[in-house]
């Protein structure tokens, strides 16, 4: 496994997501609580109920992807 | 990884129903996985609750006033009981697991041990031949599949032999299933399997008992870990070799699921200094081979005291403490 191929680069990807993950605590913590929130109400959690929370969230971490990239 | 080879493994699993037990896990990439995990450098990171649930097996193996001059270690990974074990309680060890590398990194242990390389549903030995199985088969163990193995044990077992087990309860990581579950209902519309079904305690008992085990105990226990995070979880996991091996486990996660799943487990089940826990309960589990010199229930109508006399117990105390 000397050689980069796309299985040690994608592992290389993922060990960067906590740390990434921790600079969007605010946007995981919207998204968290949303969730929570259906499973707590009578209602059932369906598709994208949550979609504006997670797309926050997701915006946030790759915006921290790409200013974190060496 | 071939893709097309496995779901081709999966529909011949799914199709071959033995003794109409269903096949639900692949133990080919089950024992891929261990290999891979027992090969990693630093596989001593991972061991710590194999280490915490060896100890508190071998310490049932304490409380049983016997010595065994014959022990079995069934699905021993790296021997994580044996060190806990003394020269005088137990002779002489057997010690087999599906996958070589970990039984050549296995931990020094002062009992003359010998290692077969062995799965756990076809043991290799003669009946009758041992007077002691521990087993630690954490939630790797095809729980469907789990009857076969405790009737080998059964059988290798002596008469008045004693089997002292762990295995991986229903509670366990029900945080990373909740969160796994809840993301990918809320990402993707529905929800596959990740973590393998895990044993009830109920359905021990009844296990135990159908294989013709005397005098069970089970009793369940639960370790909190702490984790910085999901994917700490998730890798940690990996690393002690208890990947998802299920036939009908999803090739893929997605990127957005994981994050999904992230961030609900820390909101839903972290704690406050931003760690998130993951439970594992442990049902351990004690069952004697039948023998004559064991305690078996009376006759029925044989009483000669009656439930009626429970109230003038505390009067016979009395006068017993004062005579």
């Amino acid at each position: 496994m000397s050689s980069s191929n796309v299985w040690s680069r994608s592992r290389a990807r993922m060990r960067l997501f906590p740390e990434l993950l921790a600079q969007c605590s605010g946007e995981a913590a919207a998204y968290g609580k949303c969730v929570a929130s259906t499973t707590t109400g009578k209602q059932e959690l369906t598709k994208n109920m949550c979609v504006k929370e997670f797309e926050a969230l997701k915006s946030c971490f790759q915006s921290a992807a790409k200013k974190g990239v060496k | 990884m071939n893709i097309s080879v496995r779901s081709l493994q999966s529909l011949r699993g799914l199709s071959s129903g033995r003794r109409g037990a269903m096949n639900v896990f692949d133990r080919s990439t089950k024992r891929k996985q261990k290999e891979w995990a027992s090969s990693l450098l630093d596989s001593d990171k991972y061991d710590y609750l194999r280490d915490e649930v060896g100890s508190r097996v071998a310490d049932r193996v304490y409380d049983v006033s016997r010595t065994f001059p014959l022990a079995l270690d069934v699905g021993c990974g790296k021997s994580h009981m044996a060190e806990h074990l003394s020269k005088d309680i137990v002779e002489r060890l057997f010690l087999t697991d599906i996958s070589d590398s970990s039984l050549r990194n296995r931990r020094k242990c002062e009992i003359p041990s010998h290692c077969v390389l062995a799965d756990e549903e076809f043991l290799p030995f003669k009946e009758n031949t041992f007077d002691l199985v521990l087993s630690i088969l954490t939630h790797i163990i095809n729980n469907t599949k789990y009857p076969v193995v405790v009737i080998q044990i059964h059988q290798v077992l002596k008469p008045d032999g004693v089997f002292i087990g762990a295995v991986v309860g229903g509670e366990t990581l029900y945080e990373l299933r909740c969160s796994l579950q809840l993301a990918e209902l809320e990402r993707e519309g529905g929800f596959a399997p990740h973590i393998s079904p895990y044993t009830a305690v109920t359905d021990l008992g009844n296990l135990l008992g159908q294989a013709g085990f005397n005098m069970l105990t089970v009793d369940i226990d639960e370790v909190q870990v702490n984790y910085p995070g999901m994917l700490e979880v998730m890798s940690d996991l990996q690393g002690m070799g208890e990947s998802n091996c299920a036939w009908n486990r999803k090739s893929l996660l997605h990127r957005d699921t994981i994050l999904a799943a992230a961030a609900i487990y820390k909101e839903m089940y972290g704690n406050e200094d931003g760690s998130v826990p993951a439970t594992f309960q442990i049902l351990y589990m004690i069952g004697w081979k039948p023998h004559e010199s064991q305690a078996k229930p009376v006759k029925r109508g044989s009483a000669n005291v009656s439930f009626a006399d429970l109230s003038k117990m505390s009067k016979l105390q009395k006068t017993n403490e004062k005579s």
